[in-house]
């Protein structure tokens, strides 16, 4: 990716970039499958170095993170002119700062190694409401929500199996478009847009493994 | 039946009323921003119904983007839309106020299929009432600048997490969602809408509208009527147990993919968020889309007419003798399978994946065992 281009994603992103300047970015998008991966991964850690409330940081996230550094070269201090001091990826400039997004980094880490459940595939429920059936080769919530939500408001993990891809995924495209019709607004949304998506994977893979669900509890 | 999405009508002044009365009577600050969201909530649904866009928008899920157009006219009253992937195989739907139609080039095929439901493309979200706030949370974040404009942001916080929530960049002047977002339970972001142009001319003439797609010598296939009957032995199954807030709004049978019978779908709302469960006699029929495309739903009674060229549909889904089982993800929501009684459980929706496991495992027949 371009300097020029680096820049201009990154004002679109701050919601900054001109709209004829938008347009053309806009169209190298479209062609350009590369640049859109780049985008992509700008957008997360964007979403993350703008100070996101209440963001976390998975082990997907670190991981593409990671990628980002990794792949894209980190600009010198002080080379490009930019409009606005709120940047996000301007203190990628400084070294610092890059020790800064390694060192959260870590600690997503050090979250998910203090974090049961995470040793193998398949789905495990631990703590309050925990299951006491296991119909599958997986253990199960035993199904009663009000236990789980009274019960001391003490946190439980869930952990999303690494390759659970059951189902064919054509059959289970028809259930999600069966689904969307009955889907709110937004949900529904998501729905088509993810049957207009042509996936290089096969619908239904799961697509960050071992992905950390920690469960809170209402107040 | 689930409730048609209904719209805050709410004129200028009740607002400014409503900020005096409640600084008057020392209501607390925090239900003010909960006000003004709500409020912020319903001028976005009537935009996203009212108005005439064309805009052009970013879809960033688990790391990758797509960009899509969206289309979107009112005119004396009807409704057309076209959502068109801008990149890859060049996917369209086309929807009018009974039917939407799904271009798929890259399998050669159409799919026509009667939808009653009309809420927009882009997406819009029910009235927040009080059962709808016992779930979720409104919040007023800090303004922010998106293609240039002001923009409210609100929050639709779930309070536990058998759901997921929204955060909306609204346009200062006209309420369009510029950017939206989907989050988890910790806010973390699960799929993301960014708007790069948005117009809202006055008119978009019908070109606009129309498919892209040269439909020449492609299968079409149209589905036909949406209500059938489950048989006697699925009409008992039921989810015995819930998750808090979620209750059954609609129960009917669909046809999945080309099974020879229809399977019992069965609808859970928390007011916002929906889960499907879809109960079938016996092993499931293989599906008849290939990966990643949207297939029918319900029996085909219309024609096909055109040849089946290029990668038939039909014959892409490898045969299904077992039973499914397990967990999947599908886009932003999860699928989760497993057998009850003999009988092949699925539920799916955009929620967490402890939601549909949850709701699957809970799915009980009736009194007696069901007969298969």
């Amino acid at each position: 990716m371009s300097e020029q281009i680096r820049e201009q994603v990154s004002a679109f992103l701050d919601g900054e970039l001109p709209s004829t300047e938008t347009e053309l970015l806009l169209k190298r998008l479209t062609r350009d499958g590369e640049l859109r991966e780049s985008f992509g991964r700008y957008a997360l850690i964007g979403e993350a170095l703008r100070g996101g409330r209440t963001t976390r940081l998975t082990k997907g996230f670190a991981a593409r993170v990671n990628l980002a550094i990794d792949g894209e070269p980190v600009p010198a201090s002080g080379t490009v002119g930019l409009k606005s001091a709120a940047r996000w990826w301007r203190p990628f400039a400084g070294a610092a700062v890059v020790a800064g997004v390694a060192a959260v980094a870590i600690v997503a880490m050090q979250q998910r190694s203090l974090a049961p459940g995470v040793a193998g595939p398949g789905v495990t429920i631990s703590g309050a409401g925990a299951p006491a059936a296991a119909a599958l080769n997986v253990s199960t919530p035993v199904p009663s929500a009000a236990p789980m939500l009274a019960a001391n408001h003490e946190a439980i993990s869930y952990t999303v199996p690494s390759a659970p891809s059951a189902a064919p995924s054509g059959r289970l495209t028809n259930y999600m478009f069966a689904h969307s019709k009955y889907s709110y607004g937004l949900a529904q949304r998501g729905v088509l847009a993810d049957l207009l998506i042509n996936d290089d994977e096969p619908a239904g893979a799961v697509r960050e493994p071992a992905k950390q669900i920690p469960a809170r509890v209402a107040p | 039946m689930i409730q048609a999405l209904r719209h805050h009508v709410r004129t200028g002044w009740l607002f400014p009323c409503a900020m005096v009365g409640a600084l008057l009577t020392g209501t607390p600050v925090r239900s003010w921003a909960a006000e003004d969201a709500g409020l912020w909530l319903g001028k976005m649904n009537q935009a996203l119904a009212n108005r005439n866009y064309d805009g052009t928008f970013f879809h960033l899920s688990g790391g990758r983007v797509q960009t899509m157009r969206i289309v979107h006219r009112v005119r004396a009253g009807r409704v057309m839309e076209r959502l068109q992937l801008l990149d890859g195989p060049g996917r369209e739907f086309v929807r009018n106020d009974d039917e939407l139609t799904c271009y798929l080039p890259d399998q050669h095929t159409v799919l026509v299929e009667p939808r009653q439901d009309r809420g927009p493309f882009l997406g819009s979200l029910p009235q927040f009432g009080a059962d709808t706030g016992e779930y979720y949370r409104l919040e007023t974040l800090p303004d922010a600048r998106i293609l240039g404009r002001m923009a409210h942001v609100i929050a639709v916080n779930p309070k536990d997490q058998f759901r997921f929530g929204y955060r909306l960049w609204l346009d200062e002047k006209t309420a369009m969602p510029l950017k939206t977002q989907l989050c988890d339970s910790h806010g973390e972001v699960l799929e993301q809408i960014l708007f790069a142009r948005l117009d809202m001319p006055e008119n978009i003439p019908d070109a606009e509208l129309a498919p892209t797609v040269n439909t020449e010598g492609m299968r079409w296939v149209r589905q036909g009527p949406a209500h059938e009957a489950a048989s006697p032995s699925l009409s008992g199954f039921r989810v015995s147990e819930l998750p808090p807030g979620f209750k059954l709004t609609v129960e009917g049978a669909q046809t999945i993919g080309d099974a020879s019978a229809p399977a019992s779908h069965l609808v859970y709302s928390d007011g916002l968020a929906t889960v499907s469960v879809f109960i079938e006699a016996q092993s499931p029929a293989p599906g008849t889309a290939a990966p990643g495309t949207a297939s029918v739903t319900g029996p085909v009674t219309g024609s096909v007419t055109g040849p089946a060229t290029g990668s038939d549909p039909a014959s892409a889904a490898p045969p299904a003798d077992a039973p499914v089982q397990g967990l999947a993800r599908v886009g932003s929501g999860y699928a989760f399978s497993t057998v009850v009684q003999g009988h092949q459980v699925t539920a799916v929706g955009e929620v967490p994946a402890l939601t549909v496991e949850f709701m699957a495992h809970s799915v009980k027949g009736g009194a007696e065992p069901a007969h298969h």
